[in-house]
């Protein structure tokens, strides 16, 4: 008998509370002043009225440096700094997902514990984990010492992080795959590689495929972070401004972010729901991505 | 050495096998069975009792429990040489996001083409064998598609088909490999009397005229006495013979 049967409905409602309870002595354990809670709205408010609104959008028009020159004059936004930010951002998100997709594609073919003894998936599997175990800002940091600042360190970093979690996601993708057309190649005497390259991957390719879709989603929106450590892109911008305690020009770069994400989080959606699994489920309309489900 | 025509070898050779998944609950045990070049052998018998396990073992994709199973001159464990062994399973195992083409070339690639070692890049004569073989490949799964009636289908994706037609397609590749042996489970379930007549006539072709064996899984037992040789009928964990009229196996050894 389990000893999960055996609870009935009410002890696991009783669980919850108790786990909800630890969880604030927990908490109380850390806070030796509630009084500052209470000043946070406060701050708020005197902060968000002296230093955050109105947003200063002076960034978004040209300035001294970079240097750059465009010619229809109402192009010129083009040269602001958050523009220029933005597409490095793009841009590294961009090729580290291709280089990342890439170089993970090999090495969850070898993790996939279906495809292979277990010796070989789990030393793939350690270095994706070892790969994985740095968020992509810390690797940044490791990448801009070795390399210097700029994109190139962005790049680097970004793909060696791409190629840990996508890696984890495209071999967990693999191993969900049917098991009998594995068995079937494996009897008419395919070769590994043959199985990997003509069997495998076509019958995982939309999984594949709508997950290095979000992956560059998920690398922009990381992209923007990382230049606060130098690795290029829009965060090397804002955090010039916050050093500077520019907090209207931080707020307009970070309300320009959110709309990109914005923008960029539903063509991704878009795009991946041209990979679902089933032709006969209803493919995501423009409107049922803006709209919430009640007003479809 | 010159073959006697009068000792042919089994194609396969099964020795007081036990087969099942555990140790202790063993399905089907199996004294004595051989299967010839150019015969066809039907298994019959109530589901559940053991008959596409049995087929798994015989494939390799199942380690058996006890005994001896010799396939294509390789006992267990060693694999039938590349392509020797054609399979059907019952789920099909095609490739569902890939054309037609695709997955009847998985078979004729299997079983007329190798792929080429990488040295192969710096020799062109390895290269173009390989491109040789290759085209006979594409050649023969033509053939195989045409013969199953799906030339309309071919570049069209698995998932798009009908039951019946993947079942087709899944012969189609099995045929296009030219294995010495077909193993296959129900391969004619889903498909309509027509079809059945076409799809069972082209197999029997392929085995009556390139002496090749074909043991197979059915369902319906009036079927199966009319295709086949001989029909093993498994019952009580055990494999009984079923006694049918001497055919063409008699004539032709």
């Amino acid at each position: 008998m389990n000893f999960f049967h055996k609870i009935s409905r009410p002890s696991w409602l009783g669980i919850c509370i108790l786990i909800f309870l630890f969880s604030i002595i927990v908490f109380n354990g850390m806070i030796n002043d509630w009084g500052r809670a209470s000043q946070g709205l406060g701050n708020l408010i005197t902060f968000f009225n002296e230093s955050l609104w109105p947003p200063d959008w002076s960034v978004l028009e040209p300035q001294a440096y970079p240097v750059c020159t465009v010619y229809p004059n109402f192009m010129d936004f083009t040269c602001s700094t958050a523009w220029i930010g933005m597409v490095e951002t793009i841009k590294i998100a961009f090729v580290s997902t291709v280089f990342g997709t890439i170089l993970s594609i090999p090495l969850s073919l070898l993790a996939a514990r279906n495809l292979n003894q277990s010796w070989v998936s789990y030393s793939s599997r350690f270095i994706l984990a070892g790969f994985r175990s740095l968020p992509s800002l810390i690797w940044a940091i490791f990448f801009v010492i070795l390399v210097g600042f700029g994109p190139l360190a962005g790049v680097l970093a970004m793909t060696v992080y791409t190629v840990g979690y996508l890696g984890k996601l495209q071999y967990e993708a693999i191993e969900g795959m049917a098991k009998i057309p594995l068995d079937a190649s494996e009897a008419m005497g395919l070769t590994k590689f043959e199985t990997a390259l003509k069997v495998v991957i076509p019958e995982s390719a939309n999984d594949l495929i709508s997950q290095a879709i979000f992956m560059f989603e998920y690398n922009f929106r990381h992209g923007t972070v990382i230049g606060i450590v130098g690795a290029g892109g829009i965060g090397y911008y804002i955090n010039l401004y916050l050093k500077f305690l520019q907090y209207d020009k931080v707020i307009a770069y970070l309300i320009i972010i959110f709309v990109v994400v914005l923008i960029i989080d539903f063509i991704s959606i878009k795009a991946r729901s041209y990979f679902t699994e089933e032709i006969d489920l209803p493919r995501s309309t423009w409107k049922s991505i803006f709209l919430p489900s009640f007003l479809n | 050495m010159e073959k006697i025509p009068w000792k042919i070898e089994p194609i396969i050779r099964l020795n007081d096998v036990t087969i099942g998944y555990n140790v202790k609950e063993p399905l089907v045990e199996i004294p004595n069975l051989e299967i010839f070049p150019g015969e066809i052998v039907a298994i019959a018998g109530p589901s559940g009792v053991g008959k596409s396990t049995l087929l798994k073992t015989i494939v390799g994709l199942i380690r058996p429990i006890s005994g001896s199973i010799e396939v294509c001159g390789k006992f267990f464990r060693d694999r039938p040489d590349r392509g020797e062994l054609g399979y059907v399973p019952q789920g099909l195992g095609l490739v569902r996001h890939a054309s037609v083409l695709h997955n009847v070339m998985l078979g004729a690639d299997a079983g007329h083409n190798t792929p080429i070692p990488f040295i192969g890049v710096f020799r062109p004569s390895l290269l173009l064998s390989w491109l040789l073989k290759k085209k006979t490949a594409k050649k023969k799964a033509i053939q195989a598609i045409n013969s199953m009636g799906l030339e309309e289908k071919i570049s069209e994706p698995i998932r798009r088909l009908s039951g019946g037609q993947q079942r087709r397609v899944a012969t189609a590749r099995t045929l296009a490999q030219c294995p010495k042996l077909i193993i296959a489970d129900e391969f004619l379930s889903e498909l309509d009397e027509k079809t059945i007549d076409m799809v069972l006539g082209e197999v029997t072709k392929y085995v009556r005229s390139s002496n090749a064996a074909l043991l197979v899984v059915e369902h319906d037992i009036t079927r199966a006495k009319m295709m086949a040789d001989r029909l093993l009928v498994i019952d009580d964990g055990r494999i009984n013979p079923f006694i049918t009229e001497p055919t063409a196996l008699e004539v032709k050894i």
